[in-house]
């Protein structure tokens, strides 16, 4: 990692060529993934990344280097090409610039136990025949495990100095059915920020299960049939509807430009009551808790809506500088390759007081989202869509036949007034979402919840 | 060419050797990026940046071992190079990996001319952006993403069958958009361009085609939910085309995970039309002149007269398949061997550009949800998507807040009209007629 003295050194040069503020980021990542596919283990790769990023900012103009060098001069030399345009050299003593660390209430974490590569593939070999024993129409699994230690430093011109570990796990698995010429998949990702053992804790039977159910529902399902209608969309992964309608708009990153359609409504009503919603890093295990953010902040938890009032934003220094609002130890990024950036962490509705079957019998005729794949949105305008990974037509509150092809689109600012109903079961799902500070671990979570309605894609 | 990287390179697939490897090669990639953006008149964000990565592969006892390292430093390598044959000893017996190009040099600089702009020449290029954006229509509340930015990369492949490869690319991109709100509703639209210097840039139409799109959707009309005659405009139609490119991989086939891996011979694109990977295309932008494996890169006809005629394929899918290596090794610093395509030519229909816009249609410039509405395997789709419906070449009124769902698969297989024009995308990676897809369900109100 990097000597204190030279990052001493490099945020005295740039104070000294008159920046307001300035940080350092070192990070330190090793990465490991396996796959497994046609019954055996085809790709082992492993590797280390590293490299630092410094930001100077002037006023609110922040500018952004990185190297994978640990050489004071040619940090040095990265610092005073950064400042090159907006220099102002002035006096600076270098005594004051004195670290720091703050004490912090690390979440809790799990531990990387010392698994073998061949008992990590064993594990992949059980999966892989559990998945191809559901069916005899699964003609294909692909299982992958990600695994990512990271350690990062932040060193900043205020002398805060923090340090942190940040263990990595992720498995995935998908299953490919085929029946003459039709074909289709099911997956299911789960990850932690934690080590093996919650790869250990994983219900490989479930899995095996669950991909295989998908896929081979997906197989017999009919195209589903398109317009506005209301839908319920179930727990865990259905939260990816909040994260893009409501979710990036609430970012200071967009909030900042006034490229969101909430920026200016702090303090209104933006949802229905049903919807309170929250942004939380600092849950034990979940993929994406932090104990710092990457500013050196500790975490926390952030209500962004209460009973449909909006209350907080995502906030990082940069977006502190610009809207007033306040820091929320939000800021992340993919990697050193990228400035910090207010991202979500773990984001989700807060649990109702009713069952699913309520929901479901209260929309009587619609559409059941039971799993959601990704989606995106426009914060500008609000403007979001999102694919649904396996639906069924509801009748009188029944759940009906399996439909595919589903998209559901809308705008953020409607779609949250049109949740009118949500239930008691709230879970979480992982995710990776890319925004202006690259690819970042991501919880998405929710209970189900009913929209009253909702354009839906799918065959005219 | 970068000498000392080049020994670097050298140096770690030596290493390697030494340690007890039958067969290594080694891609080391570096990569210099400049790029500003604006907000309110003054530079927003400034980033300047350098790095490089080598990625080693290592064969020993006909097993793949895979490592990389962004350190460049003597231990971080030794270590790269542990972890590579730790990693092959665990992994099975490959019979068809093996490291078979050799004794070659393969040696390209960049194409273009060399960009001489100075930096306040580009913040002023970026100040400008914005500013016009703003000017160009009063209604304009925000420019949220502009920016320019130049890229500089090289790439360097080494075997130890004596093969020595460089290429290098430069190009520099520039993007804006424009955020209209009037009477409570909004509209944005965001538009980029590429070129090799910064005179070459076209800005005028990047700030043209995001105020004028913007401007237009603000206003728009959904459809009525109903069967609909669509044409994508090519930038449209790359990206969903691109999207379902897993039907050309040789080694989705092999791991049999390519829909259309039983369809080598079959009829799969409609009207007659003929597909092909021309990794030196004279108008491309980017050109490929040597694969992942060290062979040099070679034209390659997919689909010819709507029947499909071959996959990418590397040297180990050609020899699963007893056929012969295509070229289209892929293999990034910190990635596994793989397949990809270069620039892609479609051609072959026999209608005129005007004859093809006879009628009504849905013309179809933004899809949104690339990454989530396609079922790679099914064919399946479902994108939200913006446009105008036209009658007979002309736009009646612009469309919003509709999707557009098939299967693309069968829509290719379908095709009846293409025009016999062939268009370029705004990046010239792509080169395709204009092409009308019949009966497309389109979901609205």
């Amino acid at each position: 990692m990097l000597d204190k003295v030279v990052a001493q050194d490099i945020l005295f040069e740039a104070l000294s060529l008159g920046a307001d503020f300035c940080d350092v980021f070192v990070e330190k990542s090793e990465v490991s993934s396996l796959s497994f596919n046609t019954s055996k283990i085809k790709d082992i790769k492993s590797g280390v990344d590293f490299g630092i990023g410094v930001r100077l900012i002037f006023g609110t103009k922040a500018l952004y280097g990185y190297t994978n060098s640990v050489s004071r001069d040619e940090l040095i030399k990265l610092t005073r090409t950064l400042a090159e345009q907006y220099r102002n050299q002035r006096n600076y003593n270098k005594d004051s610039l004195a670290f720091h660390s703050n004490k912090v209430q690390g979440i809790g974490a799990m531990k990387s136990p010392n698994v073998s590569l061949k008992e990590k593939i064993e594990m992949m070999g059980r999966l892989d025949s559990k998945v191809r024993s559901q069916s005899e129409l699964v003609k294909q699994v692909n299982i992958s495990l990600f695994m990512r230690d990271q350690s990062i430093q932040v060193f900043d011109s205020e002398g805060l100095f923090m340090e942190d570990h940040r263990p990595y796990c992720r498995l995935s698995t998908s299953a490919i059915a085929q029946d003459g010429e039709d074909q289709s998949s099911g997956t299911w990702s789960p990850g932690a920020r934690g080590g093996y053992e919650f790869i250990e804790g994983q219900d490989l039977d479930w899995i095996a299960t669950y991909v295989a159910k998908q896929a081979m529902t997906s197989l017999k399902a009919k195209p589903c049939p398109a317009g506005k209608m209301p839908v319920v969309i179930d727990n865990g992964f259905g939260g990816v509807i909040f994260h893009e309608a409501c979710g990036h708009s609430l970012e200071t990153t967009s909030v900042e430009k006034k490229a969101s359609e909430f920026w200016d409504k702090k303090g209104e009503i933006i949802a229905n009551e049903a919807v309170s919603a929250v942004d939380d890093g600092t849950i034990d295990n979940l993929w994406g808790s932090l104990t710092l953010d990457d500013e050196g902040m500790p975490t926390q938890r952030t209500q962004l809506i209460k009973n449909g009032k909006l209350e907080n934003f995502m906030c990082d220094r940069l977006g502190a500088l610009k809207t007033g609002h306040p820091r929320t130890g939000s800021a992340r990024r993919e990697s050193y390759k990228y400035a910090p950036a207010s991202r979500m962490r773990n984001t989700f509705i807060e649990p109702g007081k009713y069952s699913l079957d309520d929901l479901l019998q209260s929309m009587g005729d619609g559409l059941y989202a039971k799993s959601m794949g990704g989606g995106s949105v426009n914060p500008g305008t609000g403007e979001f869509n999102f694919a649904v990974q396996e639906g069924y037509i509801v009748k009188n509150g029944k759940i009906q036949e399996a439909v595919k092809g589903a998209t559901l689109i809308g705008k953020g600012g409607d779609i949250m007034k049109d949740i009118s109903m949500v239930a008691n079961n709230l879970d979480y799902a992982a995710g990776i979402c890319g925004s202006v500070s690259g690819g970042v671990p991501v919880t998405v979570g929710q209970p189900a919840v009913k929209v009253d309605q909702i354009l839906v894609g799918g065959k005219a | 060419m970068d000498a000392s990287l080049k020994k670097k390179a050298s140096d770690l697939l030596q290493m390697a050797m030494d340690a007890g490897a039958n067969q290594a090669d080694v891609i080391l990639s570096k990569g210099n990026q400049f790029s500003l953006s604006a907000q309110n008149n003054d530079i927003d964000k400034y980033k300047v940046s350098g790095s490089q990565v080598i990625g080693l592969r290592v064969i020993k006892d006909q097993k793949v071992g895979l490592s990389y390292t962004e350190s460049l430093a003597e231990d971080a390598m030794q270590i790269a190079v542990k972890s590579a044959l730790d990693n092959a000893e665990n992994s099975e017996i490959n019979e068809y990996e093996s490291i078979e190009s050799k004794e070659q040099e393969l040696i390209f600089e960049a194409e273009g001319k060399t960009d001489r702009s100075s930096t306040n020449e580009k913040i002023e290029f970026v100040l400008g952006l914005e500013e016009k954006v703003k000017k160009a229509d009063s209604r304009v509340t925000a420019v949220p993403y502009n920016g320019l930015s130049v890229s500089d990369s090289e790439s360097y492949y080494l075997n130890s069958n004596n093969v020595f490869g460089f290429q290098a690319f430069k190009y520099l991109s520039c993007h804006t958009s424009a955020l209209i709100n009037e009477n409570g509703k909004s509209s944005m639209h965001y538009h980029g361009e590429i070129g090799h210097s910064l005179k070459e840039l076209n800005y005028k139409k990047c700030i043209d085609e995001s105020v004028y799109h913007a401007s237009e959707w603000l206003n728009a009309r959904s459809l009525k939910t109903n069967n609909y005659d669509i044409m994508f405009t090519l930038d449209a139609f790359e990206q969903i085309f691109m999207c379902f490119s897993n039907i050309f991989s040789g080694k989705g086939a092999m791991d049999q995970v390519n829909p259309f891996r039983e369809k080598i011979g079959s009829r799969v694109l409609g009207a007659n039309l003929s597909l092909s990977d021309i990794p030196q295309h004279k108008d491309a932008f980017i050109k490929s002149y040597f694969d992942s494996e060290g062979f040099a890169s070679k034209d390659l006809s997919l689909i010819e007269d709507g029947v499909l005629k071959s996959f990418y394929h590397n040297s180990v899918t050609a020899k699963f398949f007893k056929i012969p290596n295509t070229g289209h090794a892929a293999r990034g610093a910190k990635s596994a061997l793989g397949v990809s395509g270069n620039t892609k030519v479609i051609s072959g229909g026999n209608l005129s550009d005007e004859n093809l816009k006879q009628g009504k249609y849905f013309e179809i410039h933004s899809l949104q949800g690339l990454h989530s509405g396609a079922n790679k395997i099914s064919g399946e789709f479902s994108f939200a998507a913006s446009g105008y419906f036209c009658e007979n070449g002309k736009v009646l009124y612009p469309v919003k807040g509709v999707t557009v769902s098939g299967n693309f698969h069968k829509m290719l297989a379908n095709i009846e009209q293409a025009g016999s024009k062939v268009h370029a995308t705004g990046d010239k990676g792509f080169f395709a007629p204009l092409i009308k897809f019949e009966r497309v369900s389109v979901a609205g109100e």
